[in-house]
């Protein structure tokens, strides 16, 4: 075991093992490489990026002014924050329905939160266009933000059923006497879901919602079927620039995406004072009670 | 364990209420539709007349497609195994992670998957193509070996041959479990993040290993969350189209690069809303399975 | 429970000033890009355009251009494959005034009313085009669609590693000697129809009892290939993964610029010439713009500005007139006439001959 400067690893310290350390870097190596080399070759000074040729800031310049793919930018950043809230919120409304309440149909009900994570993509992007055409014509020529609206309805609708599986297996493990306990101690129904029930479900919920965006920031089938002339997203415009091999302007984008997203989620964390930081220097070994 | 719905109307109403209008309207509704092409056919070039025919489905259980829909189960199945080997310690790791880590550590995970999945790709084809950098390294070492063979007087090497890393079915599997490790690590993380930990050290005093204890306590106890994990990747995993077609050699091809061909090039919705909907009924019948499987098996511990 | 509680709260609110932060972020940088009020003068067209075309297939300049000449603000949007384009298009416009399909689909299109007839009267630049292109099969007398640019697909090389000129079929569709070291396009037409040239055949009419022969041969030889590229066959031959690849002689004339070891030619039994063309889609919000949006790109001095860039063979005399040596006399761009002569368009021949090909390539790859 590896000795380290505070005190020998507790029995369930797995973070402090140097096997679970190796195997974590493994595993790290294996996802960061490639987006390592692809962020490295945005410096790439050649049209192909197939080969190195030089160093250069220019596609940086090229990807910063190229209006429309900022534009596309825009919107998917959108698209996809309106889509986690509402995904969230609907997710653990229907878990919180299935988890914990006895009614007739309850099964179908089951069975049809299980569809949308089953249904390939391609066949959701086509019924989303033929509902969007003919069943419920979204208007056109809307201002900004509110055209994104059918990309948004449909990017909800394939997301929130991902939120549900992982917020229904966090919810197998409350232990229902603290329930009974609130309800002994006069909590009403609504008080025991904002205090008991939805803290249990917090982590599932900053799961569900990584994984809300991460859908809808990637989705490009069924964006494509519902978007119209105004409303061109990231993937969408990264797909059609690949038709002529990808340069490195599109690297150079996604190093600007992936830098955005960073610098966010880390004002994000600042911004809400970290209470774990606040908290940095107590004895970080000891396991959370 | 459950309450019936009559004992809380007003909160059962408010939970299950909107998300189901929405699912209905806006999945169901547009579903149903594509259903109805199914049993249809093209009339003319873009009008689909519900002749209520079978004959959809009656091809695409031919020979032919049977055999595409059997190999991407496997291939998704194989993914989806991969992910749970890679996965589970980085969930483990992760929950017993110091608070102040925790966060970052999932942002971590999650943080390849916010680029764009084709850029990931390309990427993915730049370390594993013939002069790709894998190739470059081994090329490079087997180079420094060979000069330093007679040194040792051993023979020369002969000339590096390339690894055939891309454009086979090794290249899907690696480009499937790339994609999909955070759906598997993420409700990993959350079954496992509320385990009791008292059960946990309790194993361990009384002298189990820790991979006993990971097998009959931690196991069981997460089965839930291991389960969502399992669904949640395998079936993204069986109709993934991007990856096959641009990692996949001439003989990769699975079920959504067929059903997305016939969106497109052929033309012909009835027939590819037919393979859909098969293919669903098909992951409803695996879901089924191992939905009993996993009631028992946590009935038995 | 205290510290439990705490736990939770400030995850929650780390997951609205996630969302907030998020929609924040991205208000700023997307309201400059949002789409500038359009002036409305009475009775006539907004001073606007939406065009769908391919990336990148334009000239850098060619809508600011057009903007300055005229005062329509061009928005243009993008789309990857004419099977996106005809899928978007097949359950209704959503508001779309120029597209740029390919020519078998503008057959397909046609037949199926998506197209709006052209006003020839409105286009008067179209004296600009090579009488060569004015009467194509695909599209008589020009009714519904004005030509852009046009492409053949050859047989891409590495000078090094083949020996002599590939100009033969043989070398990719029936013959292991570059065996794994070639790829094919993926799209089923094309390759059915290549192979028919290969066997002796035009590519339109093939009669039925040849498609087994064309299986047989494609399965035989689908060991020898190593992958199937979906159009991004020259980055394969730029990297050396193959030294073979079927592809398009623009995409090749661009990669030869980066690597003078690759070359093109087109096989002596001839080959498939596509046509990407400009159409006015129906229930275009904006006929009048979207006309002479495509007087504008047909003009001499714009059409050399969009060769200049994309590098496309143009079916623009006047524009040609106006490009560098290189361009004119690059015998990759344009092909030598006794070579263009065996080259033929393939002709959108019904549904169910499209779907006959896909077929045929599925049980290929499954084999």
């Amino acid at each position: 075991m590896k000795k380290s400067d505070q005190s020998p690893p507790g029995p369930l310290e797995y973070l402090r093992r140097w096997p679970l350390q190796a195997w974590l870097v493994m595993v790290g190596v294996f996802l960061y490489a490639p987006l390592i080399t692809l962020m490295a070759f945005s410096f790439n000074d050649s049209k192909r990026n197939i080969v190195w040729q030089g160093f250069t800031l220019k596609y940086y310049e090229k990807a910063l002014t190229n209006e429309s793919l900022i534009e596309a930018f825009g919107n998917s950043l959108t698209i996809a924050a309106v889509s986690t809230l509402f995904s969230v919120i609907l997710g653990a409304l229907v878990a919180l329905a299935l988890w914990r309440f006895r009614f007739p149909g309850k099964t179908v009900v089951d069975g049809a939160m299980a569809l949308p994570i089953v249904v390939p993509e391609i066949c959701m992007g086509v019924a989303m266009l033929v509902f969007f055409a003919r069943v419920m014509p979204w208007p056109q020529e809307m201002p900004w933000p509110l055209n994104l609206g059918a990309i948004i309805i449909a990017h909800i609708s394939f997301s929130f059923p991902f939120v549900a599986v992982v917020v229904r297996a966090r919810m197998a493990s409350f232990n229902r006497e603290m329930e009974e306990a609130a309800r002994d101690l006069g909590a009403g129904e609504w008080r025991m879901i904002k205090d008991v029930i939805v803290p249990h479900m917090a982590p599932s919920l900053i799961a569900g919602a990584l994984l809300a965006f991460t859908l809808s920031l990637d989705d490009f089938v069924i964006t494509f079927f519902t978007s119209g002339p105004d409303t061109v997203t990231f993937p969408v415009k990264v797909y059609s620039m690949v038709r002529f091999s990808v340069t490195p302007e599109v690297n150079a984008a996604s190093t600007i995406l992936i830098a955005m997203t960073v610098v966010l989620t880390a004002v994000a964390l600042r911004m809400q004072g970290d209470p774990a930081a606040a908290a940095g220097g107590h004895a970080p070994a000891a396991p959370k009670a | 364990m459950e309450q019936s719905w009559k004992q809380a109307k007003a909160v059962f109403a408010g939970a299950l209420g909107p998300p189901l209008f929405w699912l209905i309207l806006f999945f169901i509704v547009p579903l149903a539709i594509v259903w109805a092409y199914s049993f249809g056919q093209n009339d003319g070039l873009t009008e689909i007349s519900f002749t209520g025919t079978f004959s959809n489905y009656v091809r695409a259980i031919e020979p032919l497609y049977l055999k595409i829909f059997v190999k991407s189960a496997w291939v998704a199945g194989l993914t989806t195994a991969l992910c749970l080997v890679l996965g589970f310690p980085v969930a483990l790791a992760i929950t017993f992670a110091p608070p102040r880590l925790k966060t970052w550590l999932l942002l971590l995970v999650m943080l390849p998957f916010w680029t764009n999945l084709l850029i990931r790709t390309y990427a993915l084809i730049a370390v594993l193509r013939t002069e790709g950098y894998i190739n470059l390294s081994l090329e490079w070492l087997w180079n420094g070996a060979g000069g330093l063979a007679p040194l040792v007087g051993l023979q020369p090497l002969g000339a590096f041959t390339p690894l055939e890393l891309l454009h086979n079915n090794f290249a899907v599997v690696v480009g499937l479990v790339y994609v999909h490790l955070p759906f598997m690590v993420l409700p990993l993380y959350s079954a496992l993040d509320r385990l009791d930990r008292s059960l946990l050290e309790a194993s361990l005093d009384l002298g189990a290993g820790h991979i006993r204890t990971l097998l009959v306590v931690v196991v069981p106890l997460a089965l839930p969350g291991i389960a969502s994990g399992i669904l949640i990747t395998f079936i993204p995993a069986l109709g993934a189209y991007l990856t096959p077609d641009l990692l996949g050699g001439p003989d990769s091809q699975m079920i959504a690069n067929i059903i997305e061909r016939q969106f497109k090039r052929a033309n012909d919705w009835p027939f590819g809303a037919a393979m859909s909907f098969l293919l669903m009924y098909l992951t409803f019948i695996a879901i089924a399975i191992q939905a009993v499987v996993s009631r028992n098996r946590g009935r038995a511990a | 429970m205290d510290k439990m509680k705490r736990g939770g709260t400030s995850r929650r609110s780390l997951l609205t000033t996630f969302g907030a932060a998020a929609v924040g972020l991205s208000f700023g940088p997307a309201l400059t890009g949002c789409s500038p009020a359009a002036e409305k003068t009475a009775g006539a067209e907004e001073a606007k355009l939406n065009f769908y075309n391919w990336d990148t297939y334009i000239g850098e300049t060619s809508l600011a251009d057009f903007k300055a000449a005229s005062g329509i603000d061009v928005n243009m949007s993008l789309f990857a494959t004419n099977d996106e384009l005809f899928a978007k298009l097949k359950a209704g416009n959503p508001g779309f005034d120029v597209i740029v399909p390919s020519n078998e689909f503008v057959t397909r299109m046609s037949q199926a009313g998506l197209l709006v007839a052209l006003d020839h009267a409105k286009i008067p630049n179209i004296k600009n085009i090579d009488p060569s292109f004015l009467d194509p099969e695909f599209d008589p007398g020009r009714k519904y669609s004005m030509p852009y640019t046009w492409l053949t697909l050859g047989i891409g090389y590495r000078k090094s590693k083949v020996q002599g000129v590939p100009d033969s079929w043989k070398y990719l569709f029936d013959s292991p000697q570059y065996a794994g070291k070639i790829a094919l396009l993926s799209e089923s037409a094309d390759l059915v129809r290549l192979c028919a040239k290969y066997l002796g055949h035009s590519v339109n009419n093939i009669p039925p009892e040849m498609l087994p022969k064309i299986e047989a041969m494609l399965t035989k030889q689908k060991a020898y290939v190593k992958a199937f590229h979906e159009d991004n066959g020259q980055d394969m031959l730029l990297a050396k993964d193959v030294d073979l690849v079927l592809e398009y002689n623009g995409d090749i004339a661009q990669a030869m610029k980066d690597d003078p070891d690759i070359d093109f030619v087109i096989p002596k039994e001839g080959s498939l010439i596509n046509s990407d063309t400009l159409c006015i889609p129906t229930g275009a919000p904006r006929p009048e713009n979207a006309h002479k949006f495509i007087n504008f790109l047909l003009d001499a001095k714009a059409g050399a500005e969009i060769s200049k860039t994309i590098l496309y063979p143009t079916p623009n005399a006047a524009a040609k007139a106006l490009m560098p040596d290189d361009y004119r006399n690059n015998p990759v761009i344009f092909p030598p006439a006794d070579i263009m002569a065996k080259c033929e368009y393939g002709a959108f021949e019904g549904a169910e001959k499209a779907q006959a090909y896909e077929e045929l390539i599925t049980k290929v790859r499954a084999a």
